[in-house]
């Protein structure tokens, strides 16, 4: 990353932690609503951050925007932002143009569409294309995320050619960027508990058996954070890329979820604690846009299809930063 | 803190690609009708006539400066040479230490009279290195080295024993990291690095069979050993230092991820006929672990080149790569073992049980996992 990124990214942070507070996510759970969030971050200029420059965005590249994908992530956010900022480039770059106060998610075939639950308008699959429509309703909000079973579509307002673009692709890659941010979260969470709590007279950290599992969950956490980055380096969204990401994700998420709550001991569980904040979204997320099985099973035909002499090769054609 | 930021996003640059085609050419035609259970061994196959081909081609010590015989080039060209080396099954052990840690170790460390004595013959593979690092009683606790060199007026005298030096047997020199002052009890104080010539009077190397039958490494006794003046290494005392600069080198590279490559790709291979979805989940979730730290070990590559030392990073990934190196002889075990009527192709059996009876010590040589977690929340501010 370079320090222009940087800056970018710490000032990202800072406008989503002051806009997604964990009081203002339990508010959005009790009943899921755009605002106050949705105004504030839109305020932020970032929507049109894919958007190319001669059509009035900023032009960044998909691995500019991983670390905001990321952050949002961290930070809980349950409104469809980031999901609307590939919408609205993929719109404009087919001459097209959401409406201004869109919350687009986008809606491929899964059980779940995370961030579903206050969206007001989908990318859906038509056939050769794909349509933006209007939302009327939503499903059911099972993890109590802001998630949707389902959505039920009202006016179609435009659609474009799907070629070169998956929505399934693009909602999977986007999902293990976002669970790669709730992954740190979780990691920063347990690393501070554990020096802060203290049991038989010391910080639970200073145990060895705490050590080496909050060291296994950060070697799981920086996995997810790399893959799900290569899976942004590209143009677009590449099936290996993706693949890889969102399998590694989910895979992961079972560990991490694990040692975060076992670390934290019952006040983890609570209402009141905000780690279950990102620990049931983490969950959600394993459900949406294709399992571990679901992409392995992918990234190992795709493997075997192309028929690679070693896997070696395999990975510097398609799953390494820029293959794409 | 250890963050995704400590493996910065880094792309090999086109100069060192431009190497692979030539490295795959050579080894396509050195390599032709090795089995793959010997192309498994990697870089536990010793050939010093291989090795010396390499070298012809200059492909020994790489990163060295010219004047000193390397090819001055980048450690991104290392990455992809090993990278190559390692993929097709290479038998590299020869040189492997002498061109992965002792050349750089003498080119940061050694006195130019070192590097000029040295560094050629390295280069040229016409002498081989072995690690002295692990004795019978220092093995985690390396701090806690016991063989010890005395000055003397016409040089050190050493006295002691090292254990599990692979390829002691058939190197040269040694580098040792010896006791020089105080007692165990001073642990990473007092530490110094040595050069050993493995031909002086008083050096005795007994091999030690492994379990798979093969001779890979060895106990080497020290009995009044006089070493000269200039074997020293560095400065008295700073053995500690340079011995971890060394684990930078010995834990980031992707020999902690393609231990189990060759294997991988002949089962692989046999899928092309036949594949199933449970065949092709189990390849995927390897490949979708293999990847990113792929990525990580050229991240660490670029920090290496740049004059950093992730060490702490080196421990993370040498932990979850050997992790994944020895998941993957046991995945290829269940999926073989769940096809009860299909024949398995006898190559792939012999490469399949080689690995599957190594594969235990790859989480051992190099640090073993609990001693890297350590490392690796010392890292992330546990300790
Ligand atoms: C194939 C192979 C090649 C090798 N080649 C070389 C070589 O060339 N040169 C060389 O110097 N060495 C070499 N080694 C030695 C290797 O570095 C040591 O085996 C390793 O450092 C562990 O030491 P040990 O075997 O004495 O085990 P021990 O240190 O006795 O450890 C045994 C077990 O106890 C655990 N343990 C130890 N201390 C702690 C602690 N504080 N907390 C929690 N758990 C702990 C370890 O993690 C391990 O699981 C090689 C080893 C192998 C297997």
């Amino acid at each position: 990353m370079n320090d222009d990124n940087s800056v970018l990214t710490d000032s990202f942070r800072r406008l989503v932690a002051d806009i997604a507070t964990p009081e203002r996510t339990r508010t959005f759970e009790a009943a899921p609503a755009l605002e106050p969030v949705w105004s504030a971050l839109a305020a932020s200029g970032f929507l049109d951050a894919l958007v190319p420059e001669d059509c009035g965005g900023a032009g960044l590249s998909l691995a500019s925007v991983f670390p905001l994908v990321m952050i949002l992530g961290e930070h809980a956010v349950s409104v469809p932002y980031a999901e609307t900022m590939v919408a609205r480039a993929l719109l404009a770059a087919n001459g097209q143009q959401a409406p201004d106060d869109a919350a687009i998610i986008l809606a491929p075939p899964s059980p779940i569409l995370p961030n579903g639950a206050a969206a007001t308008h989908a990318l859906v699959n038509d056939g050769e294309r794909i349509a933006l429509v209007r939302l009327v309703g939503v499903g059911e909000d099972p993890f109590r995320a802001g998630g949707a079973t389902g959505i039920q579509i009202g006016d179609r307002l435009c659609d474009l050619p799907a070629d070169g673009f998956d929505l399934g692709l693009a909602a999977a890659g986007l999902a293990a960027a976002q669970m790669a941010g709730a992954m740190s979260r979780l990691l920063s969470m347990s690393l501070r508990y554990a020096n802060e709590r203290q049991q038989f007279g010391r910080p639970l950290g200073k145990f060895q058996a705490i050590q080496q599992q909050l060291s296994v969950m950060a070697e799981q956490v920086i996995s997810v954070q790399v893959a799900a980055r290569t899976a942004m380096s590209g143009h677009g969204f590449n099936v290996a890329g993706v693949a890889a990401a969102k399998a590694r994700a989910n895979e992961a998420t079972h560990l991490v979820n694990g040692i975060a709550h076992a670390v934290h001991g019952a006040i983890g569980a609570t209402e009141e604690f905000d780690l279950q904040l990102y620990s049931r979204r983490l969950k959600q997320w394993q459900l949406a846009f294709g399992s571990e099985s679901f992409w392995a099973g992918q990234l190992g035909r795709l493997r075997i299809l192309a028929g690679s002499a070693t896997s070696a090769d395999f990975i510097r054609d398609h799953l390494c930063d820029g293959a794409a | 803190m250890l963050t995704v930021d400590s493996f910065p996003a880094t792309r090999i640059p086109e100069a060192a690609e431009a190497l692979r085609p030539q490295i795959k050419a050579f080894l396509a035609d050195r390599l032709a009708g090795m089995p793959a259970s010997r192309r498994a061994r990697t870089w536990s196959g010793f050939d010093a006539d291989f090795s010396r081909a390499l070298a012809e081609r200059g492909w020994v010590g790489l990163t060295m400066p010219k004047h000193y015989g390397g090819a001055g080039l980048d450690a991104f060209a290392r990455f992809v040479l090993v990278e190559e080396l390692l993929a097709a099954g290479a038998p590299i052990a020869a040189h492997w230490i002498g061109d992965r840690q002792s050349a750089p170790l003498l080119l940061h460390y050694g006195t130019e009279a070192q590097r000029q004595a040295f560094l050629p013959r390295i280069c040229r593979a016409e002498i081989f290195f072995c690690i002295g690092m692990s004795e019978p009683n220092a093995g985690s606790d390396l701090a806690s080295v016991r063989t010890r060199a005395v000055r003397e007026a016409d040089g050190w005298r050493l006295n002691g024993q090292k254990i599990w030096t692979t390829y002691a047997h058939k190197s040269h020199y040694m580098i040792g990291l010896v006791r020089t002052s105080g007692t165990p009890e001073d642990r990473q104080k007092g530490l110094s690095q040595f050069l050993i010539d493995l031909s002086l009077p008083g050096v005795t190397v007994r091999p030690i069979r492994l379990g798979t039958g093969d001779t890979d490494f060895n106990e080497v006794f020290f009995d009044n050993v006089l070493l000269p003046d200039d074997a020293l290494v560095g400065q008295e005392g700073n053995g500690w230092a340079q011995v971890n600069a060394e684990l930078a080198f010995e834990r980031s590279g992707p020999e902690r991820i393609y231990s189990s490559l060759v294997l991988l790709d002949l089962w692989a291979a046999t899928l092309r006929a036949s594949p199933s979805r449970a065949d092709e989940e189990r390849l995927g979730k390897l490949l979708a672990r293999l990847a990113p730290l792929r990525a990580m070990s050229v991240s660490m590559t670029g920090l290496l080149a740049q004059g950093q030392s992730p060490l702490t990073e080196a421990a993370l990934f040498k932990d979850m790569g050997t992790e994944l190196e020895q998941a993957i002889p046991g995945e290829i075990a269940d999926a073989v073992a769940t096809r009860l009527d299909t024949a398995c192709d006898p190559e792939l059996m012999r490469t399949l049980a080689y690995l599957m009876q190594l594969n235990h010590v790859f989480s051992l040589r190099g640090g073993t996992r609990e001693i890297l977690r350590g490392m690796i929340a010392r890292g992330l501010g546990l300790r």
